[in-house]
């Protein structure tokens, strides 16, 4: 059992070596994790979680660029891959489940990545479709797993198009599913035209905004 | 040239406008073109795929849209996703309801073993060149400049020769990998354009030079240093070297924290103009004090073409059009990138009449 000084040591080392993609450090750590008896979750949110909050950060005051935010995503999921099956009880339940994908006509998939790697790491069931998914498989694969949220992406003007499409779509089958939008191309004003239920500029807001929604949903009693 | 009926006070010929902005004197109104690739297909009735794979409609639709709408027309037929096909892999041509352009449907380099194995492709064969040099063709028919529709822009080229995201990784883990795709990039496209010169002769060309995958939302300023800088300033010293006529350089998206470094690039001279084209994230009175010999283009957002009211597009041309004015080398009057394929032809018309209002010189 590690001490109190210990554990902090370990979590800052995994926040650090996130920040730092240092991957080969956050596997030694997330190690040390196990081998300590640290608690997995913990871990995960104080140490892993919080280190690439502050990538997004980073990335916001443009000190990180794409190519840096990609190798800490890789060091994330190293851990990520190592603590996961270690949760227990009431920790390993997911949050919540969500469908992600870059809609039809778009092979951008960066942005959709990231954003599904937050989701992954905040404790949400994630379907990744993919990119240029077809609009009909959106509205099947939210019927098929009941999933409270669908994210979709788009990064090209004439893919953002497909998104009012594709929630008419879904809404019409489940209206009570909550469509967040995200894409170099959306701002809150394109989303809210779209119909969308939610809007995030940037990954780390998309699970902060789908926990909010969550929440909604909850309070309506329809989750 | 005043006419009757419609918006048109215009005391010059498109040609001769353009002629006088790249003569460094000063036209009756600034110039303006839409960046219109797959929107002139739609708008004459073709399909946005024709505009890729048939030189004929591709040509036809850019001049009769540019007659329609009264704008300048500068022909291109070109695409973003160059490098992937050219190079061995396959693309997709846009065909389903949503998309605009061609992408990459698989790269030709998807391991590391891969970058080791890959080779310059035949320059007169390798994927859209045929059809490109094709509608060269019949715009030197037409007397019209002629833009390769080759890529100018060494770094996007190796971003699509593999995925992008791999890409990244690789600056970071494997430069040396990077490197060895950019060094084929930028061999290539000087291949390529020393066909078209010895196809054409160099003073018909107009060079186009692009920065695409550079741009800030992907790349830092450090990588561009390493990364792009040193094959950009090759493209840039060799092309124009090349003693083309001019040259056109689109700066897209974010790259506020790069311009001090495309201040390094060879960037023409008078007597060989290079005009430079910005996203609507960067202030257009920022570029033109940074590049005050140079003219400046842009950059009106595309996204507020397609989606905003008349009122709002209006609005954002206006603006863009009395900052670029006060431009010492001159402006011509662009969105920030190409124009939404579905963007409403009346917005393109309230451009128009924003040109007609605010674009005129005492």
């Amino acid at each position: 059992m590690a001490t109190d000084a210990r554990k902090k040591e370990i979590l800052k080392g995994l926040y650090d070596a996130v920040v730092d993609f240092d991957e080969d450090k956050v596997v030694e750590l997330s190690n040390a994790v196990l081998a300590e008896d640290v608690d997995a979750y913990e871990a995960i949110m104080d140490g892993l979680a919080a280190g690439m909050e502050h990538v997004g950060d980073l990335y916001a005051n443009q000190e990180y660029f794409v190519p840096e935010v990609l190798m800490c995503s890789d060091a994330l999921y190293a851990g990520l891959d190592i603590l996961r099956p270690h949760l227990s009880g009431k920790e390993a339940d997911v949050k919540g489940q969500v469908v992600i994908g870059t809609v039809e006509g778009d092979v951008h998939d960066i942005g959709k990545n990231l954003v599904k790697m937050m989701f992954d790491v905040a404790g949400f069931e994630v379907h990744d479709l993919g990119r240029d998914v077809k609009l009909e498989k959106f509205v099947e694969e939210q019927m098929k797993t009941d999933s409270e949220i669908v994210a979709l992406s788009a990064l090209m003007t004439t893919s953002m198009l497909a998104m009012p499409k594709v929630i008419e779509m879904i809404k019409a089958r489940n209206p009570d599913a909550m469509i967040m939008v995200g894409g170099a191309p959306i701002s809150q004003e394109v989303a809210d035209n779209y119909g969308a239920d939610g809007y995030a500029p940037n990954a780390a807001n998309a699970v902060q905004e789908a926990i909010q929604m969550i929440s909604r949903l909850r309070e309506m009693g329809k989750a | 040239m005043d006419r009757v009926g419609g918006i048109c006070k215009d005391k010059m010929a498109p040609h001769e406008r353009v002629g006088a902005l790249m003569m460094g004197q000063t036209p009756d109104r600034v110039p303006f073109n839409p960046f219109a690739m797959g929107f002139s297909s739609l708008n004459c009735g073709y399909t946005i795929e024709s505009f890729y794979n048939d030189p004929q409609k591709s040509l036809n639709a850019q001049l009769w849209t540019a007659e329609q709408y009264g704008y300048e027309p500068v022909l291109l037929l070109g695409y973003a996703a160059y490098g992937g096909w050219e190079f061995g892999g396959e693309i997709k041509m846009p065909t389903s309801e949503w998309e605009g352009a061609p992408s990459v449907a698989r790269h030709p380099v998807e391991t590391e073993e891969d970058v080791e194995k890959l080779e310059l492709p035949d320059v007169k064969t390798a994927g859209i060149i045929p059809i490109s040099m094709e509608f060269s063709k019949l715009c030197d028919e037409m007397g019209l400049p002629i833009l390769p529709g080759t890529s100018g822009d060494a770094i996007t080229v190796a971003s699509n020769i593999t995925d992008v995201s791999l890409f990244c990784r690789w600056l970071m883990k494997k430069p040396e990998l990077a490197h060895r795709l950019l060094r084929l990039a930028t061999d290539h496209i000087l291949e390529a354009y020393q066909y078209w010169v010895d196809t054409f002769g160099a003073q018909k060309i107009m060079a186009g030079l692009y920065v695409t995958v550079a741009a800030n939302q992907i790349l830092s300023p450090k990588q561009f240093e390493e990364f792009v800088l040193p094959y950009q300033y090759e493209l840039h010293e060799k092309i124009l070297g090349m003693g083309v006529q001019a040259g056109f350089m689109h700066i897209c998206g974010e790259q506020n924290l790069n311009l001090p470094l495309i201040q390094q690039l060879p960037l023409g001279s008078p007597q060989q103009p290079v005009i430079l084209s910005f996203g609507h994230e960067v202030d257009l009175e920022k570029a033109a004090e940074m590049f005050p010999d140079n003219i400046i283009a842009g950059n009106v957002e595309p996204q507020i073409i397609q989606n905003g009211t008349p009122e709002q597009v209006y609005e954002v041309t206006r603006i863009a059009i009395e900052k670029g004015k006060k431009a010492p080398g001159g402006f011509f009057l662009m969105p920030g990138c190409e124009l939404p394929p579905m963007a409403p032809g009346y917005n393109i018309h309230t451009m128009m009449k924003a040109v007609n209002d605010f674009g005129f010189y005492d």
